[in-house]
């Protein structure tokens, strides 16, 4: 596995303000990363020194073996930067080719890669519109199809299904998911289900410090089964402890249940056994998550 | 500084469609051809008429002798004697004012985030630099050759005379406007929009000298501080019957300083 992102000792200070400290990481080639963090956690600020926007207060950061903002990384390394708009003043097309074009395209190819870029966002029939003319999803939707021009090593996305809706949000996860294979995606985003679906690896940044740095549902000697009820039954814990291979369960919000599953013989079979106490109770389930939710990881 | 001639071209180019392919581009053209005709058809083209008149000849001898401007007065197409006293002061301030938003907007937008992922931060600014610069030239060039016209259709004879003179004030004016275009470079890196930019280079100007004679008075020391200022040399070229290689000199000279200034702000400069 190659070292794609290595960040050393890297800390951003905005005056008296620490925005981050001490930040130390590394990840390799692979599935998407998840950076997640309350607001004002720093994820912009580490976006932004990832990208070249800003340079750290100390520390180190190297991007596929540069500097950020080193011309090395042109057409390598793109993103999309939380809050970044294309001009008003010209058509999404025109401005998509000239950034083709700034990464070495000739023109009929930045013409080419302008119409598939656009078409995986579906906006190819609104090339010729000004941004000023489009929804505020559909010019989130051209900021994320300038980060797919040409062939991308890394994308990070930051809030990239921010203010989309569900549809689009959709459409852009299964962007994520199909590139996924070739293109090493970094996404920050407020839903954790989203992250869940796609990421395997997960950076957790609070008040400014990398909390956590894991990879998705390995969890040891146990295992976990993340269960949501439709409705609340108070006898449900109870009778969930007496399966065999069921060592805690905890209620860690309101009708959900995490079962936390010794690995031994006698629970191979656990999820028929609480699936048919749940028939036999008639108690009805919304969702059963193998592992832990990504929510319950982190807090 | 790292720089890619293909990517400093795509950058040049991309400010030339943004003049004649924007709605603000063509408004801002439409407004400077409506003041160029004002001044060609009022001014310009009656020159001949009144600097040939008798009763006008001595007291224009006495006005641009006392002003050291009566060698314009011997030139053959009279016509450029106004042209150039009316362009060496218009295109200057006219240069302040279009080119005042080179990266401001773009940097307050967050567009300048899309274009650092492609392009250096130096590029970006040369390149900028150089697309105004290319942009004034035209529009220079358009007004040269518009009172070129004028003086052909009073006397065909002209036309050569007219040409060879165009020409050299072209590159006069090429030279006067390169600082003014590098002062908003500079201007641009520090603040977050056209407006501001514009009024920093009127503070700049107008509390500038001030602060060099406050400095002047209390050190009783010349730190030659004056040659901060680009347009200094206008009043040297002014009358055009000399040409000394510190008029080109320094107006150069200040353009390299105010870019590389530019570029090292704007090195460090989060975006």
């Amino acid at each position: 596995m190659s070292l794609i992102i290595d960040v050393q000792h890297v800390t951003k200070n905005y005056g008296d303000k620490i925005a981050l400290s001490n930040v130390e990481f590394s990840l390799e080639k692979g599935a998407p990363v998840a950076l997640v963090g309350p607001n004002g956690a720093g994820k912009t600020t580490l976006f932004s020194l990832l990208c070249g926007y800003m340079q750290p207060s100390s520390g180190c950061i190297s991007v596929l073996g540069h500097a950020p903002g080193n011309s090395a990384l042109f057409g390598r390394l793109s993103a999309l930067p939380q809050d970044a708009q294309l001009d008003p003043r010209f058509s999404i097309a025109t401005q998509l080719n000239f950034y083709a074009r700034l990464q070495g395209m000739s023109n009929k190819l930045a013409k080419k890669d302008t119409a598939r870029v656009l078409d995986m966002v579906g906006l190819i029939d609104a090339a010729n519109s000004q941004p000023s003319e489009l929804s505020h999803g559909m010019r989130k939707r051209a900021t994320i199809a300038q980060a797919l021009l040409g062939s991308p090593e890394i994308v990070m996305l930051d809030e990239a299904t921010a203010g989309l809706d569900p549809a689009n949000a959709k459409e852009i996860r299964a962007i994520v998911a199909e590139q996924a294979g070739n293109v090493n995606f970094i996404l920050s985003s407020h839903d954790l289900s989203e992250l869940e679906r796609l990421c395997d690896q997960v950076l957790y940044l609070e008040n400014g410090q990398l909390k956590q740095h894991k990879t998705l549902n390995i969890e040891g000697d146990s295992r976990f089964i993340t269960l949501r009820m439709k409705q609340d039954f108070p006898q449900i814990i109870p009778a969930i402890l007496q399966l065999q291979g069921v060592s805690h369960v905890n209620m860690t919000q309101d009708r959900e249940y995490l079962l936390t599953i010794t690995n031994d013989q006698g629970s191979a079979n656990i999820e028929m056994e609480l699936l048919l106490l749940l028939q036999k109770n008639n108690w009805s389930y919304a969702q059963l998550i193998n592992g832990k939710t990504l929510e319950n990881q982190l807090f | 500084m790292n720089i890619n001639l293909s990517r400093l071209s795509n950058i040049i180019t991309f400010e030339i469609v943004r003049l004649f392919k924007t709605k603000r581009g063509l408004l801002a053209l439409l407004a400077f051809a409506t003041i160029w005709f004002i001044i060609l058809y009022y001014f310009i083209s009656t020159a001949a008429d009144i600097v040939s008149s008798r009763s006008f000849e001595r007291m224009a001898y006495d006005l641009f002798g006392a002003l050291g401007l009566s060698a314009l007065l011997d030139w053959p197409v009279s016509e450029y004697a106004i042209y150039w006293l009316v362009a060496v002061y218009f295109f200057p301030i006219f240069a302040l004012s279009v080119c005042s938003d080179q990266i401001c907007s773009d940097k307050q937008r967050g567009t300048l985030r899309f274009i650092t992922l492609r392009s250096t931060r130096a590029e970006l600014i040369l390149g900028r630099y150089l697309g105004q610069l290319l942009i004034v030239t035209i529009l220079i060039l358009m007004t040269s050759i518009a009172t070129a016209v004028l003086a052909s259709i009073r006397d065909l004879a002209l036309l050569p005379a007219s040409l060879q003179i165009g020409a050299k004030l072209c590159f006069e004016l090429f030279i006067v406007v390169m600082p003014f275009i590098a002062l908003m470079s500079l201007l641009n890196t520090l603040v977050n929009s056209a407006r501001l930019a514009i009024v920093a280079a009127m503070l700049f100007f107008g509390l500038g000298p001030l602060i060099i004679a406050v400095i002047k008075h209390q050190f009783g020391q010349e730190f030659y501080l004056n040659l901060l200022f680009p347009g200094g040399q206008i009043s040297s070229i002014l009358s055009q019957n000399s040409v000394v290689v510190s008029h080109y000199a320094l107006p150069v000279i200040q353009a390299v300083v105010l870019l590389v200034a530019s570029n090292l702000i704007m090195k460090r400069a989060s975006i």
